[in-house]
């Protein structure tokens, strides 16, 4: 889901090792190592607006400028670190990388690293790099092996550790949730009852939150850009929260009163949760959860942007998405995050956050539950 | 001036410089030290990337994603035609309709590769005319001076809920978190909170866990943005008493910045406002701390659209105009002391520079 990017990350994202031990990403970064048994050292960008990859590697998080590790197969990796060398103090609380030096001279900075690790280099976030900094990184080692997509795929499979995170994402989702609601129901309307949210998350520690809401009735969405006191009813917001790295979602449909008008409830039938979930085994192809969903006359959200759900982990939108066109196969380790609409226009959105396990599916977060 | 007369003067120089149609890209992607083509063309802020076509003889054109976007974004836009896109690039080669027109582009240097490689692709003799458009932005117009006031009272409004805030055993997380969560109740749709604390801060940086703790000099840029137009103050605060010679020396940066704030005129060169800060400091004895790599300016523009005038710095030759907006910080790395903030927004009338805060910095304690 893309939502407004903001200037300057705050909140909290200091690398917390009991939670998330260097020996995971060590691990991650060996996994690297066995797939391309040639490759002598690994060069990984990220920014404020696009950095999963570089956080799946390194935990850092650039809240200000971007950051490139460059991660040699042999050696200790080094996280270079827009801003200027003031900034190292504050970066250093934020990954398990013990190396940090100024980014500056990128093309300078790498071709003296890689001077160092004879062998093929890999790039990761290249394509998301600033134009000038990709060309100077270009000329100096020629056709790096993009391996971005790769890695992303890599990333589907979420482990116990990241599990953790993403059942506190939700925990933290849910407080939101309830707090727009109550907000809602005590007569808050419009960017009030999304500023409650945010504010529930934020008090439970979130690293980040974002927030769309419809004044249109689903058609369309829009992020806050100035207070607004009126809104329709029921007022449907879209809020993402982010905790220890890890991303939760929904869209959730909130009613002034517990009858809305459409004669329904915020909560969406309990059953309907249990025939999109139950869809969602590994072996199953997204295409054909995508064609069932849309047999059962459910429909995707016209602001999901074309599909029915996708993963969801380090960032909004990861692999696989649920399209009648996908390729992709659902997978134990897959975290996704589910919406689809039941018919008519202004009908609520089942929203879900959805585990697949080897031998179990996990509701780790449902607009069904959250209303009981 | 209006936003159309900025129009008018962008078509101008295209004309001047034979630039039938201007294309200007941006990923969506809003920082403060990016200017944003797209934003000054049009007065959108959007989600995902977008695009503008502006041709000499005719409406702009907004490329406009994710689709569901578009309504927003032909709001209070009439002489703007929108359309919505899943993928700029597509939506503008749509819009281009295999034109021969010569074309300047813009945004693509601020730009990710990914959508900068393919727009260049699309227009491969395009020729570069980010100056086009960021040289008719170098002054705001009144709506952004508008923005920029309203802006600086909710930064006023922020740092009063600071001081309030501020204490012992808070996280500096936890602080910029609150404060960027208040600033938004106030209307502030972003905002580019930097704070940090310690008994001696190297330099201001992005907020992270640790917890403040008695003694900390605290020192925050707030920096809210009201309907795309930000507005800054810098601040020092004490928890607990003030020591007399961070007061002494916090004076002098106060009086550093009367100096820069006299000094910002219409007709002289930006270089000598910061020379004008400079002088306060190098009289002190501090000559030294006045160049890199202890500080690299003492002031800069005010986005999101334009930054212009850009920094305030020694090398800046840049004319300084009434209706320019811009930060005066001779935020400064005192040996003594540590970083410590002090800075005002200024908006450059004909007889001067009119901080813009009610209040301007003055070095806070609190519970000293």
């Amino acid at each position: 889901m893309l939502t407004m990017q903001t200037t300057l990350l705050v909140g909290p994202a200091d690398w917390q090792p009991a939670r998330m031990p260097k020996e995971v990403f060590l691990e991650r970064i060996e996994s690297v190592w066995k797939a391309n048994p040639h490759a002598s050292g690994l060069i990984v960008y990220g920014d404020r607006a696009h950095h999963a990859d570089l956080t799946y590697l390194t935990h850092f998080t650039p809240k200000l400028e971007a950051a490139l590790a460059l991660i040699p197969r042999d050696g200790e990796a080094q996280l270079l670190v827009g801003g200027g060398v003031n900034m190292l103090q504050a970066a250093r609380p934020l990954t398990y990388i013990e190396e940090l030096r100024p980014l500056r001279d990128v093309g300078k900075s790498v071709r003296a690293w890689a001077q160092q690790h004879d062998g093929t280099l890999i790039l990761i976030g290249g394509a998301l790099m600033p134009y000038p900094m990709r060309q100077e990184l270009d000329e100096t080692l020629g056709k790096a092996d993009d391996q971005t997509a790769h890695l992303r795929v890599r990333m589907r499979r979420k482990d116990r550790h990241e599990l953790a995170a993403i059942r506190e994402a939700c925990a933290c989702l849910d407080a939101a949730v309830k707090a727009m609601r109550t907000a809602r129901r005590r007569g808050d309307a419009g960017t009030a009852v999304v500023l409650a949210g945010e504010h529930a998350a934020q008090q439970r520690g979130a690293q980040d939150v974002r927030s769309l809401f419809s004044s249109d009735g689903g058609r369309s969405l829009r992020p806050f850009e100035a207070p607004i006191e009126h809104s329709r009813d029921p007022l449907l917001v879209y809020l993402a929260v982010r905790q220890l790295g890890y991303w939760a979602e929904a869209f959730v449909l909130l009613s002034s009163t517990a009858k809305s008008s459409h004669g329904g409830t915020d909560a969406v039938p309990s059953d309907v949760l249990a025939a999109v979930t139950d869809m969602l085994k590994p072996g199953e192809r997204c295409a054909d959860v995508a064609k069932a969903l849309a047999r059962l006359g459910m429909s995707v959200p016209s602001v999901a942007i074309g599909h029915y759900g996708n993963g969801i982990g380090l960032a909004l939108e990861e692999q696989p998405a649920i399209t009648p066109s996908s390729e992709d196969v659902l997978a134990p380790g897959d975290v996704l995050s589910m919406h689809v609409q039941l018919s008519g226009r202004e009908a609520p959105i089942v929203s879900a956050m959805v585990a697949l396990g080897a031998s179990a599916t996990e509701v780790l977060w449902s607009s069904s539950a959250s209303f009981q | 001036m209006t936003f159309d007369q900025r129009l008018a003067a962008i078509r101008a120089a295209m004309k001047q410089q034979r630039i039938d149609v201007l294309v200007a890209v941006h990923d969506g992607a809003h920082f403060i030290e990016t200017p944003n083509p797209v934003f000054v063309l049009t007065g959108f802020k959007s989600i995902g990337p977008a695009a503008v076509l502006l041709a000499r003889d005719d409406a702009a054109q907004l490329i406009v994603t994710p689709t569901w976007d578009a309504d927003r974004a032909g709001e209070d836009r009439p002489q703007v035609r929108v359309h919505a896109a899943d993928d700029v690039v597509s939506g503008l080669a749509a819009a281009l309709e295999q034109t021969r027109a010569r074309m300047g582009i813009a945004g693509v240097g601020f730009t990710r590769f990914e959508l900068a490689s393919r727009v260049l692709e699309l227009v491969p003799h395009a020729v570069t005319a980010d100056d086009i458009v960021f040289d008719a932005a170098a002054t705001k117009t009144d709506e952004e001076i508008a923005n920029a006031r309203e802006a600086t009272r909710i930064a006023e409004l922020g740092y009063q809920r600071m001081l309030e805030l501020a204490r012992p055993g808070l996280s500096e997380d936890e602080l910029a978190v609150e404060l960027r969560w208040y600033t938004k109740t106030l209307g502030a749709e972003d905002n580019f909170v930097l704070l940090c604390a310690g008994a001696r801060n190297p330099a201001v940086a992005p907020s992270n866990g640790r917890v403040m703790r008695e003694g900390d000099i605290l020192i925050a840029e707030i920096t809210p943005s009201y309907r795309g137009q930000l507005a800054q103050i810098c601040r020092t605060v004490t928890l607990g008493r003030a020591a007399d010679e961070l007061k002494d020396k916090y004076e002098l940066l106060v009086q550093a910045m009367q100096a820069g704030i006299a000094a910002a005129i219409p007709g002289a060169a930006m270089g000598q406002v910061c020379q004008a800060m400079n002088a306060v400091l190098e009289a002190a004895g501090y000559g030294e701390y006045c160049h890199p790599p202890h500080i690299r300016r003492r002031g800069h523009g005010l986005g999101f659209g334009s930054i212009r005038p850009g920094d305030v710095s020694l090398d800046n030759a840049t004319m300084l105009q009434a209706d320019m907006l811009f930060m005066i910080h001779p935020n400064q790395h005192l040996p003594q002391t540590g970083y410590l903030l002090c800075g005002e927004p200024v908006l450059l009338r004909a007889q001067g520079a009119e901080p813009l805060t009610q209040c301007q910095s003055a070095l806070a304690e609190i519970g000293g």
